[in-house]
């Protein structure tokens, strides 16, 4: 690596892994959206 | 406005630019002016770009959509997290690799000059319209609330712009998104609260949910697949997918922000924050709106939302029909109260029957206002044809100004002022890097030193900026500005991005066919809008998949 720190993401071990939690997020917030809808129409 | 709002919006807008400007002293070559050094950690990023996309449309257009069209928008963001992972794996390394000022560089490397300058252009084209639009936003707030005239108000606000964009380059930018979009968290945070705190005392937050939702606001999600229908989760997934992958992929603006990050992990960690957050974000814009609507249930709201156009009626000769629709609306009003009262008693009496009157009940009286409103739209086309007839973008600044306490309505224009502030210097600044490095550098003076392509640059700024408040002099004729932007860059954004995919995933295919491909996929796509051949997010697909397929058509034509 010629000394420069690793260009990894914070809190995960690597980029797949936060990549999947964007879209998990993505697909949680979808189906919180289609409960609010339901609950209050 | 009083004193105290005016004070406020100074020293807001005062103190955003000049720690801009001290923050960015030493702009010494290209590097520092168009890429602030490649310096950034993934914080600058992730607020800058969020920033550049969040203008002052944002903040006006989209609570009045909230207000007049639901939550249904929510759902064009859906496919910009998806957008932000395909970034990550693809564009950010090979655009930190290369090394590049602009996304454009890299398409000379992989075809030809041709493909280059074409794809340029387009860019050119599609966000020096879209910035006039940009300056537009909030020069109508000052208009309507200082009742200065709207072109000169343009010429004002692009015009302060400009100064300190082609002072302060890319770094002033970078600065100032940070302290934009804390300033704008919190002002729309406090304007959800206080919108809120005005509701009668009986009606909480979720009352006020439940009353918008009855009225078909809470309307979040629609699974059905109709591509005629602007927004559902699929137009929302795919359409939206392509246009923020073709947005923030081979948009300057957005390139031009991500490249400023220290490595390609700052730049995508960046992206993929910017994933994280944006669809919260917009549904809270949108929230406001709909609480906005709610308000508005429990009290008298104003038939049309543009006063300016309404006071033009009243000292007209239509003043007497004006007259008497307000006094219709005002007893329609009334109704509406009592419905909106005895919808909130059934349902708290979980009495179904009494929910269902109550409900059509307010259907009905929905109607009736929305004739009255028409009536009113008539007589102010009458009285003025070259008039706005859509109040979509006027509803939350009638609102602010009106119910909200001095002091948040200064904060609150400080915040559109600021947003719109942000990104109009990310475009004039893209704007001019891909003028310079693209065009004039590539092509017009290509034995320039650094020096003299920073002076090149900050000229091209200044050029830019005079062209976009042109635009802006037109722009009065969209209706709602924040789909006039996203159906503009809908124009050009799928064949971009089909430029691109092209070059990133189909290597046998060369610069002679994708430089056809793309002005054949133009025309087309220019077609199928006046056509009325769909809902415009998907020209974004319709767009990039008429490139990707003429381009492997011409490539075996022309290899034959």
């Amino acid at each position: 690596m010629n000394g420069k720190i690793p260009d990894l993401p914070p809190f995960v071990s690597s980029w797949k892994q936060l990549y999947a939690i964007v879209i998990g997020a993505l697909l949680v917030e979808i189906v919180l959206f289609y409960y609010l809808m339901i609950s209050f129409s | 406005m009083s004193g105290l709002d005016w004070g406020i919006l100074i020293v807001t807008l005062a103190s955003i630019i000049f720690y801009g400007l001290y923050r960015s002293r030493g702009n010494r070559n290209m590097d520092d002016y168009l890429l602030a050094g490649q310096s950034l950690p993934w914080y600058h990023v992730c607020l800058s770009v969020m920033a550049t996309q969040a203008s002052a449309v944002t903040f006006l257009s989209a609570p009045g959509q909230g207000y007049a069209d639901g939550m249904r928008f929510v759902q064009f963001y859906f496919g910009l997290p998806l957008a932000m992972v395909v970034l990550s794996v693809t564009f950010v390394p090979m655009f930190h690799r290369l090394r590049v000022f602009t996304a454009y560089e890299y398409l000379e490397e992989r075809f030809d000059g041709r493909v280059r300058i074409l794809t340029s252009l387009l860019f050119l084209l599609q966000r020096g319209l879209s910035t006039g639009l940009s300056i537009y936003a909030p020069a109508i707030i000052l208009s309507t609330i200082l009742g200065w005239n709207i072109y000169w108000t343009n010429l004002i606000m692009g015009g302060l712009v400009l100064i300190y964009t082609v002072t302060g380059g890319t770094k002033a930018i970078s600065y100032t998104h940070i302290q934009q979009m804390l300033i704008v968290t919190l002002a729309m945070g406090l304007a959800g609260y206080m919108t809120v705190h005005l509701l009668p005392e009986s009606v909480g937050f979720t009352d006020a949910l439940k009353v918008a939702g009855k009225a078909g606001r809470m309307n979040l999600i629609d699974l059905k697949f109709d591509p005629s229908s602007r927004y559902n989760v699929w137009s929302g997934l795919i359409g939206g997918f392509f246009l923020q992958l073709s947005y923030f992929g081979t948009d300057q603006s957005q390139v031009g922000r991500y490249l400023t990050g220290q490595s390609v992990g700052q730049s995508r960690l960046g992206l993929l924050m910017n994933g994280l957050l944006k669809v919260p974000m917009q549904f809270l814009i949108l929230l406001v709106g709909v609480l906005v609507f709610s308000y508005y249930q429990f009290h008298e709201s104003p038939i049309f939302f543009n006063k300016q156009e309404t006071d033009k009626l009243k000292n007209s000769q239509y003043a007497t029909q004006y007259q008497l629709l307000e006094i219709r609306h005002q007893l329609l009003a009334k109704e509406r109260q009592k419905n909106v009262v005895m919808l909130e008693s059934a349902m708290d009496a979980d009495n179904d029957e009494a929910v269902a009157e109550a409900k059509k009940s307010m259907e009905e009286t929905d109607v009736a206002m929305k004739e009255i409103k028409a009536g009113v739209v008539d007589l102010i086309k009458k009285n003025n044809p070259a008039a706005d007839t859509s109040d979509v973008n006027y509803v939350f600044l009638r609102f602010v100004l009106d119910y909200l306490p001095h002091g948040l309505i200064g904060l609150l224009i400080a915040v559109i002022f600021s947003a719109s502030m942000g990104s109009i210097a990310a475009a004039y600044n893209s704007l001019a890097s891909t003028s310079i490095i693209d065009i004039y550098k590539r092509r017009m003076h290509t034995t320039g030193d650094d020096r003299h392509y920073l002076s090149a640059s900050k000229w091209a700024t200044v050029g830019w900026g005079i062209f976009c408040i042109i635009v802006a002099q037109f722009a009065n004729r969209f209706g709602s500005m924040i789909e006039a932007v996203n159906i503009l860059g809908s124009l050009f954004y799928g064949v971009i991005l089909g430029i691109f995919v092209v070059a990133f995933y189909m290597k046998s295919i060369g610069g002679k066919a994708t430089f056809w491909a793309a002005i054949i996929g133009e025309i087309l796509v220019v077609y199928c809008y006046m056509i009325d051949l769909t809902a415009f997010l998907w020209l974004n697909v319709i767009g990039c998949v008429l490139v990707m397929g003429i381009a492997w058509l011409l490539q075996r034509v022309f290899r034959s």
